[in-house]
């Protein structure tokens, strides 16, 4: 019997690294999803629900699979962002999970963060991350659409905890703010001991459309890409890290 | 840009007081509320100083020669300095607070450097030098919106900030050499001076000018050959612009401060000038020795009995007469 404690201790230390947060941003066997690769939205299932709309840390996404993207700077396309972008910093992965229900299209976003940059002040910049859908197809700029006619839609959580913003933009400098708002979402950033410390991000929006502007998500195909701002960085604007194209998903939410 | 026409302002800095009766009216009409209370649309700043931001002079934005942006440095809020308040409610009237004292420590703010001056006395010397946005021809915070958030109006070449449009970006805040556009935290978007337009288009002059002691401003059409802006800038040439040399080609004008000359060690006056004009060229370029031979040989004139079209408009008898604003 007498060995009984270290043979508990010897169990603990064997079984602690499944027991604690198994989420991390270290992840190297996650699929990575190049431009053009296709995948499907996974349902949760009916009668299942987050404890809140967009709850970031629901036991539901352990389940659900994510995918990576690499995420790398944004090409500067105007003056102000040439004099400030910096080509060297390192790229990036943001994980990504797709999901949805028979009423909502929720995307999750997870990145590594050292820092949790929440206040925007004189000198300072807040962290930031947005999801980008081509209203067209994949023949759509996956920076900021083509002109007016192949417009984008676009959903913009900023660490400062205000609302998710739905915007659309047909081209540089032309990003608007939409009419109605109808995406929610919630940001969590976690201090992880021993482990980068990462944000989790989740939006999400009912499936039905209500702007012209607003991505249908009836369709069989969306183009998606994504964007990072690190406020650390004095990031905004096009001063960012964006993934490289479109990767294309299923919805999966045709009625 | 062009612009159809182009409003502009003339400061005299031989009538500047310093009084600061400008920045109240500015403040108490558009900047005491709502985020904006660190900002001073219009300020006045004692030269030599440190200006307003603190040292905004070394901050770079503006152009290069080539005409190309500039990158510069964004102040920070204690460049502004931290608006404070004091107890009065406790101190005054309920008694609740034995001492009268600010909210904020006070540590820098506008005009911190008031009557610093330069120089050692007798030959010490100052001037205030009252600070708007300069609506400029060249707006260095119009090219660095990335949004075209900013625009200058075609009728009357004010440049504002569409708060529709701007996200809060702040490219212009460092872009502009003067750093006269300023962040509001409260709503994640930049102000700026608007040359009062809701007055202008009313046909009131902009409260600074409207409400200065010193009747130091004229308001007017560059375009209008009768008006005191085209009499004081292009007839008379006495009135210049600050720091053209960041390429943004300002249409705010100052007419140079002359000063007595040194004294010697025996208090007699001397030849050297009190204000180096070397100083003077280094805000307002290479007019100021022309500026200032002309306004010492009209004030003679007057002074003498003659008539100077220019010292009667500088004298601004009536206010109709240095507004002119259709």
């Amino acid at each position: 019997m007498q060995h009984l404690p270290s043979t508990l201790a010897f169990l603990v230390a064997f079984i602690a690294p499944w027991a604690a947060p198994a989420e991390t941003v270290v992840e190297a066997n996650v699929l990575r999803l190049e431009a053009g690769d296709i995948v499907a939205a996974a349902k949760i299932p009916e009668g299942v629900y987050l404890r809140s709309v967009n709850d970031p840390d629901d036991i539901i996404w352990e389940r659900l699979p994510e995918y990576r993207v690499r995420m790398v700077p944004a090409p500067a396309v105007h003056r102000s962002v040439e004099l400030r972008v910096n080509y060297d910093t390192p790229d990036q992965d943001l994980y990504v999970t797709f999901a949805h229900t028979s009423e909502r299209f929720y995307v999750r976003l997870r990145w590594r963060d050292d820092t949790a940059d929440r206040q925007t002040g004189r000198d300072r910049f807040r962290d930031g991350a947005a999801v980008q859908f081509s209203l067209g197809d994949d023949t759509t700029s996956y920076l900021m659409g083509t002109g007016p006619d192949q417009p984008v839609n676009i959903w913009y959580w900023s660490a400062d905890g205000h609302q998710i913003q739905n915007l659309a933009a047909g081209g540089y400098g032309s990003l608007t703010r939409l009419p109605i708002q109808t995406v929610s979402g919630d940001g969590l950033y976690t201090d992880n001991p021993g482990d980068p410390n990462e944000w989790t991000v989740v939006m999400s929006r009912p499936l039905a459309v209500r702007d012209e502007y607003e991505v249908a998500l009836n369709r069989a195909v969306v183009p998606i890409a994504f964007a990072l701002w690190q406020g650390s960085e004095a990031q905004r604007d096009g001063l960012k890290s964006v993934s490289e194209g479109w990767v294309l998903v299923e919805p999966g939410a045709i009625p | 840009m062009a612009v159809k026409r182009q409003l502009c302002m003339v400061m005299d800095l031989n009538k500047c007081i310093g009084c600061h009766t400008c920045t109240s009216a500015c403040k108490l009409q558009w900047t005491n509320r709502n985020g904006r209370e660190y900002m001073y649309w219009n300020n006045v700043e004692t030269m030599p100083g440190t200006g307003y931001p603190r040292n905004y002079a070394q901050m770079g934005g503006g152009f290069d020669a080539e005409g190309a942006l500039k990158l510069g440095i964004t102040p920070s809020a204690e460049d502004y300095g931290i608006p404070w308040d004091y107890n009065y409610e406790e101190a005054l009237m309920t008694g609740t607070d034995p001492w009268l004292r600010p909210n904020v420590k006070p540590t820098w703010g506008a005009n911190w450097d008031e009557d610093q001056g330069e120089g050692d006395y007798p030959n010490s010397y100052y001037f205030y030098l009252p600070r708007i946005c300069n609506h400029c021809t060249n707006p260095a915070c119009l090219a660095a919106c990335s949004r075209n958030a900013i625009y200058k109006r075609q009728e009357d070449g004010i440049v504002l900030i569409d708060q529709e449009r701007c996200r809060g970006y702040r490219y212009c805040v460092t872009a502009c050499p003067y750093k006269k556009v300023y962040f509001n935290e409260e709503i994640s978007k930049s102000e700026k001076c608007i040359f009062c337009y809701p007055r202008i288009e009313k046909g009131l002059a902009n409260a600074c000018a409207r409400q200065c002691a010193g009747r130091i401003r004229w308001v007017g059409y560059r375009d209008d050959e009768e008006g005191p802006i085209h009499t004081l800038v292009d007839r008379w040439k006495v009135a210049l612009p600050l720091h053209a040399e960041w390429g943004t080609e300002p249409n705010v004008f100052y007419v140079p401060p002359l000063a007595p000359p040194k004294y010697d060690e025996n208090s007699v006056p001397t030849n050297e000038e009190r204000i180096p004009q070397g100083y003077l060229e280094s805000l307002f370029g290479d007019g100021v020795a022309v500026a200032l031979k002309t306004l010492a040989a009209e004030r003679q004139k007057k002074a003498d009995g003659g008539d100077s079209e220019l010292m009667d408009t500088l004298i601004g008898y009536r206010h109709a007469d240095m507004f002119k604003l259709s």
